[in-house]
């Protein structure tokens, strides 16, 4: 081998190492991880079209948006062995025998949130929260005195930033008196949540909001849990004479085979108490849940029409008072009103964190705004104005503690009020969300590889040096 | 300290594009034009290092690095810009070192294909520069197309780092047999 053979040499290693770390990076370290609650979606962003409209009593939301399949079951109860056994509970990313609800919920503020304005639902997303790495277990919560004790919640859910003391700490929170305060102040965001199982099937949506926890609004559920812990038998049974059956057939629901215009769900109207002599056999199947007619500041919204999937599209409008009277849970909407909006959609089965959001939107009702509402005369709106889409991106477990940190290098920006749309993309964020989710293995592979690649060229260029002739000239 | 750094990376850039260009000319060419070009080439690329070395001091400074080494595009950035210096500097010594013999023989296609992919290293890192202060171009579609997502970070699997380690030992390998066949 002579010089000019060693200096090809030199120069085709140097280039195949480029070439493999360019075909090879980042990999090996992104991977699904259930004991982590780790599942990273396939899908990054989607769109979410939406339309709203007005007319002076009533508002209404169209939303639009794709997904594979209608997700029409969530958990439900299937004999098996000679028992009743929970099918379809939450797990990371989507549930293996595709049951969990689809769902669309919006959060709504008129100001008094502003960081929501600027930053969405990340303002909601306090460390350790549920489905996270490190989530707060539900016992903790529980146990916690005034969230578990007086709000009754039994999971981390999210919270508005100024119900805590410290950023820090999601047990920490401000004196009863000072969340009073707050409320009165309106420093709350208001939460719609339409569920295709447990509120669409009775013509509702879920009527919530996000204080010191994501709380229901006052009065009664769209739904109850069909399971007497006592008898460890269900509640309810189809009556076979209003359903037309006594119970679904597993195979079915796992089949797709149970549709929209079936009876998938357990209203209590059509249903009778349990009877464990029915003569159940494998297989059959009831609804975990049950449902039944909301009442009070909880069931204030309506489905308008029919919320339907139709090829590959779920098209929901809702419906509200505009001014509900109840002003400490519900948003009142008012005629040239200007608000923020961010949407969230749930689909493949999915539940938790692992829904995809939107950065927020200015709402206005008969302002000009990123989302106009539209005035109409009548009952219904004739919705022609055109859609405004609204990207919708996989979040990840970003936090507004770590956005406000040393971590995060925009923390200056937060502080002075930048609006996240200014900075960051939809795209970005959904990629960002995955990086954090495992930042210390990359980080970790990052240093190796900055400082591999340095020595590589370093020893590329003592070869190169050693293998060329010196001569020196001007 | 983001503003400085600003204004500092620009020197490199420049001077680093120009010494690229000046390679090219060299490499294809002998003429007075490019004899001349060459004459500057080594003070081009030494002022290149020290503003290089200084703007990568400075842009260390311009967040905490807790932050830089958990953003994906601020580690992006930090690591193209490592890379670029050392590749850089690895141009001036051996232009330094080899004098107009770098020009002759295999040597002077070898200098052209290494100032290309200097030239794209620095490309690359500026855009990333631009991301971190909202202001970019459309080379991170480029690379996103070529399979990059910009807003990931570029790092590496353990197999791959250890065939990297591997090149860097053959690598040292043959350069120790070109200094022991010289030698001889």
């Amino acid at each position: 081998m002579n010089r000019e053979t060693g200096l090809l040499a030199a120069t085709g290693i140097f280039g195949a190492a480029l070439a493999l770390s360019w075909f090879t990076q980042g990999t090996g370290v992104v991977r699904d991880d259930p004991a982590k609650q780790i599942a990273i979606p396939k899908q990054l962003t989607a769109p979410l079209q939406v339309k709203a409209a007005y007319n002076g009593s009533d508002i209404f939301f169209r939303y639009r948006w794709p997904s594979p399949n209608p997700g029409i079951f969530h958990d439900v109860l299937k004999f098996e062995g000679g028992k009743w056994v929970v099918r379809g509970s939450a797990v990371p990313g989507s549930q293996p025998d595709g049951l969990h609800e689809d769902r669309v919920s919006m959060m709504v503020d008129d100001g008094s949130v502003p960081d929501f304005g600027r930053y969405g639902g990340y303002v909601t997303v306090g460390r350790r929260l549920a489905g996270f790495t490190d989530e707060v277990s539900g016992k903790e919560v529980a146990a916690h005195p005034y969230l578990g004790g007086k709000l009754k919640l039994d999971e981390p859910t999210k919270y508005l930033p100024s119900t805590r003391k410290s950023l820090e700490n999601w047990a920490d929170l401000a004196p009863e008196d000072e969340q009073k305060a707050l409320r009165a102040a309106g420093y709350f965001l208001d939460l719609w949540h339409w569920r295709a199982n447990r509120s669409n099937p009775i013509g509702l949506a879920d009527d919530q909001h996000v204080a010191e926890g994501r709380l229901s609004d006052s009065g009664k559920s769209p739904y109850a849990t069909n399971w007497d812990g006592g008898k460890q038998q269900p509640r309810f049974m189809f009556d076979s004479a209003k359903a037309g059956r006594a119970a679904l057939r597993w195979e079915d629901i796992i089949a797709g085979k149970i549709g929209q215009d079936d009876t998938y769900f357990l209203r209590v109207d059509q249903a009778k108490p349990f009877d464990p002599n029915a003569g159940w056999i494998e297989g059959d199947t009831l609804p975990r849940r049950s449902l039944a007619m909301s009442d009070g500041s909880r069931g204030d919204i309506k489905v308008a029409g029919k919320s339907r999937w139709d090829n590959g599209f779920w098209d929901v409008t809702l419906q509200r008072k505009m001014d509900t009277g109840n002003p400490t849970d519900d948003k009142i909407f008012r005629d040239r009103g200007v608000y923020q909006a961010a949407f969230a959609i749930h689909r493949q089965a999915t539940g938790g964190r692992w829904h995809m959001v939107t950065l927020p939107v200015s709402l206005g009702l008969g302002r000009q705004a990123e989302l106009e509402a539209v005035r109409f005369n009548g009952e219904t709106p004739n919705w022609e104005q055109p859609w405004r889409t609204v990207t919708l991106f996989y979040p990840g477990q970003v936090n507004w503690a770590l956005l406000n940190s040393t971590k995060h290098a925009g923390a200056a920006q937060v502080k002075a009020g930048v609006p996240v749309k200014h900075r960051h993309s939809e795209a970005q964020l959904a990629n960002y969300g995955i990086e954090v989710e495992f930042n210390y293995a990359i980080r970790r592979q990052w240093l190796f590889t900055m400082f591999g690649g340095v020595l590589l060229i370093a020893a590329f260029g003592i070869a190169l040096n050693m293998l060329s002739s010196r001569k020196r000239s001007a | 300290m983001a503003a400085y750094h600003v204004v500092l990376v620009h020197f490199p850039m420049a001077l680093w594009m120009t010494a690229a260009l000046a390679i090219l000319i060299r490499a294809f060419s002998s003429s007075a034009l490019a004899l001349s070009i060459d004459r500057a080439l080594t003070p081009l690329l030494f002022l290149g290092f020290l503003s290089g070395a200084a703007a990568f001091a400075v842009g260390l400074m311009v967040w905490p690095w807790e932050a830089v080494s958990s953003s994906p595009l601020g580690r992006n950035h930090a690591l193209l810009a490592a890379w670029t210096l050392a590749y850089w500097t690895l141009m001036m010594i051996t232009r330094w070192l080899h004098g107009e013999a770098v020009w002759h023989g295999l040597m002077r296609f070898v200098m052209a294909g290494l100032a290309l992919i200097g030239a794209g290293l620095l490309g690359i890192t500026g855009t990333l520069g631009g991301h971190l202060i909202g202001v970019y171009t459309d080379v991170s579609e480029v690379l996103r197309r070529l399979g990059w997502e910009v807003y990931r970070t570029f790092y590496l699997p353990d197999t791959t780092l250890i065939a990297l380690a591997a090149a860097t030992v053959l690598l040292l390998a043959i350069g120790w047999w070109g200094r022991k066949s010289q030698a001889a």
